[in-house]
């Protein structure tokens, strides 16, 4: 970036930015506007900009496809599983970071790495063994290997990047090592616990196989739910766009007030102390 | 490294605590958790029977789950309903499936594209038996309906739901060219021409054209011109007949079809006809609400239906099993799960349900007036016609339908393009050969 920009290179550059805003947002665009439209609306490809306000959609959504339970549903998940990931994972990050046991934390990573798909057949066995299909016990047990992997490598180099001079003089008042960790050192990682669990909670809210697999009628989550749109011959495109929307904007309104957070925090372990 | 090891004791002893602990209270949880989401299942050792019915996103579903309070005051059954939609209803029950699970008593499955693999995997009960205790239980059914559920004169299931190829056609165009309802794919080519109009944006024609989708509704085409896709295990698509259909389709949709059919299953060609765009349309009879529903469709008024026009070889449409409900091989209320079936499979339970528009697979319900009630009469007349002749499968009835699919799309594909059928043939032969030798 230099600090001197000739007027046509800015304007280019700007062009070039809202270009490839435009490309990004058009499809978010065309969600907002094929669900307030009906089917024959949606489909007819001339008056794509045309706006009619008809709430039809939304009302659906929550009248006949009872959209209220599948958010709770799918927010009890993410935010035990986040929760929980973060009882394990912050302790975890921080030994790792602390002690430099870089193969055991790449031996976590590896947990992410095996593709998910893998433990579904396992973890049908054994959670229908006990009883828990269908329970918010095995879907925050299981979205915990989305959420927990990640917040410990997203704490790692925060960890590594808090001065340990701040530890030390609590060891020196006689703290002990998770002392220190509870009330010297969490309290300073704000930015990284806030970031880490947004990102988490986001992909547990967006995970779609565990949930397909552990879940049942009572416990269903979101990204199940919005296939109740399809069926075998019709396609409920106003519905599916309103449903969509619905599940877009918490994750959304999230992002854009933690921001500065998640900036914060990503780059926050690149810093060294 | 001495002092790493030491750092490593230590280290392990935290988390060891840090596990530990929040096993602890993962496992507080558990129990919170739930109490607040209904208790699994313990009810088994009361007299009501709960059965569980794993069914897709399908109008048959919601239809039924109307009518399940009079199934429980007659029988004390109590039937309870997860739905998926299709594909997710694939992957869910076959990981239930594979790891032995007794949860599922009554499946609804597509027997043409897992009934195979699910069969050949153990997976369903065998219902010859419950079948066999009826008498005459079978007459009612369309045969070719039965075909698709059926091996070695077993019975994996019983049809559900039932569908064949139509020909959609705008009534209003066909009246101001003066041009008859075509009988024959002959007839259909000339009437497309003749209606092909691309500057005021009216293709003659429009169907699928995208890889997989486009083989089930290309089946008839093939069959018309007297070939198949196998014949005693050996791939056939090489043979004059198929090569005729394959060239014919493609060409249809080449010269007188919409821009983009390549990519188009159901959901885009069915857009493109309801639009306006096109004169005719051949795909599925289940999916006529999309085309003839004001909310969804542009030129509702004005959609005729005819039966599959006849080819060289006559008319062979596929008239199959979309759906069709099986007994779990592990369930331990397989009585109760018949009862189920045999209920919603009842004379009386299909016109009900027929009447709210699911086609169901009895002939008597099909011949009487309130079974055909809510469907347009055209469309009824060309279904009873298509029952006639019609073939008992859409695509190959193969393990690994996906991929089979696949290459036979291909020449599908290239048909469109204008390129060489025969040598796109010739390569997916090869492919589908191999698909059915490892399948031996």
């Amino acid at each position: 970036m230099s600090e001197k920009q000739s007027p046509i290179k800015s304007i280019f550059t700007h062009f070039g930015v809202y270009f490839v805003l435009f490309l990004f947002l058009l499809p978010f665009l065309w969600m907002l506007l094929a669900s307030f439209k009906t089917q024959v609306q949606i489909l007819n490809t001339e008056k794509i900009f045309e706006i009619t306000a008809n709430f039809n959609n939304y009302i659906n959504v929550f009248k006949e496809y009872n959209f209220l339970s599948f958010i709770w549903n799918s927010f009890v998940v993410a935010a035990g599983a986040t929760l929980f990931g973060l009882i394990l994972g912050l302790p975890a990050a921080y030994s790792i970071a602390k002690f430099k046991q870089q193969g055991f934390g790449l031996l976590i990573l590896v947990a992410r790495i095996v593709p998910g798909i893998s433990f579904l057949i396992p973890w049908f066995i054994i959670f229908s063994k006990l009883q828990l299909i269908d329970t918010y016990t095995s879907l925050i047990l299981s979205h915990m290997l989305v959420t927990m992997p990640f917040i410990i490598w997203v704490m790692i180099p925060f960890f590594e990047g808090l001065p340990h001079e701040l530890e030390e003089s609590a060891r020196v008042d006689g703290c002990s090592i998770p002392g220190a960790f509870v009330k010297v050192m969490l309290p300073i990682s704000g930015p990284g616990i806030v970031t880490s669990s947004i990102l988490a909670f986001i992909f547990s809210w967006n995970n779609f196989m565990f949930s397909l697999i552990l879940a049942g009628d009572n416990t269903k989550t979101l990204p199940i739910a919005i296939f109740n749109f399809l069926s075998y011959s019709e396609i409920n495109w106003g519905g599916l766009m309103a449903a969509s929307v619905i599940i877009t904007a918490p994750v959304l309104v999230i992002a854009l007030f933690a921001q500065r957070y998640i900036i914060a925090g990503l780059t926050g372990g690149s810093v060294k102390g | 490294m001495k002092k790493n090891f030491v750092g490593f004791k230590k280290a392990a002893g935290v988390l060891a605590l840090a596990v530990g602990l929040s096993s602890a209270l993962a496992g507080c949880s558990g129990s919170d958790s739930s109490t607040g989401s209904k208790a699994p299942e313990k009810t088994t050792e009361k007299k009501v029977q709960e059965i569980r019915l794993v069914a897709a996103n399908h109008p048959w579903t919601e239809a039924i789950k109307a009518q399940l309070p009079e199934f429980e005051k007659e029988t004390g059954i109590k039937v309870k309903i997860d739905s998926y939609f299709e594909d997710q209803l694939t992957q869910k029950t076959s990981v239930e499936f594979a790891s032995n699970s007794k949860n599922i008593d009554v499946v609804m499955f597509r027997p043409l594209q897992d009934g195979k693999m699910f069969h050949k995997s153990g997976y369903f009960a065998d219902m010859t038996g419950y079948i066999s205790k009826e008498k005459d239980y079978t007459k009612d059914f369309i045969p070719s309906s039965l075909g698709s559920v059926q091996q070695d004169k077993k019975y994996f299931g019983l049809p559900l739901v039932t569908e064949t190829e139509v020909l959609y056609y705008r009534k209003d165009l066909l009246e101001k060219a003066g041009i008859e309802v075509p009988k024959t794919l002959e007839e259909l080519e000339a009437a497309a021409k003749k209606l092909n109009d691309p500057a005021n944006g009216v293709a003659g024609f429009v169907a699928r054209g995208k890889r997989a989708a486009a083989v089930t509704q290309f089946s008839s085409f093939l069959y018309g011109f007297g070939g198949d896709f196998m014949k005693d295990g050996k791939s056939t698509l090489t043979s004059p007949e198929a090569l005729k259909a394959f060239e014919y389709y493609g060409n249809l949709l080449n010269k007188y079809g919409p821009k983009g059919t390549l990519n188009m299953s159901w959901p885009e060609a069915m857009a493109v006809f309801t639009q306006g765009k096109a004169a005719f349309y051949t795909d599925a009879s289940s999916l006529f609400t999309n085309a003839t529903d004001p909310s969804k469709s542009a030129v509702a008024d004005k959609v005729g239906f005819a039966p599959f026009p006849a080819g060289p070889n006559g008319s062979k449409p596929y008239n199959v099993t979309s759906w069709a409900l099986g007994i779990g091989a592990n369930s331990e209320k397989k009585d109760a799960a018949w009862e189920f079936i045999k209920w919603v499979e009842s004379k009386e339970m299909v016109t009900k349900l027929q009447a709210e528009g699911n086609p169901g697979a009895r002939i008597s319900v099909w011949d009487s007036a309130e079974g055909t009630a809510k469907f347009p009469k055209d469309l009824a007349e060309s279904i009873a016609e298509n029952g006639k002749t019609g073939t008992s499968y859409d695509r190959p009835v193969v393990i690994n339908v996906g991929s089979a699919r696949d290459s036979i799309g291909d020449i599908i594909i290239a048909g469109i393009e204008g390129k060489d059928v025969k040598a796109a043939a010739e390569k997916a032969d090869g492919e589908f050969q191999k698909i059915l030798d490892s399948e031996k």
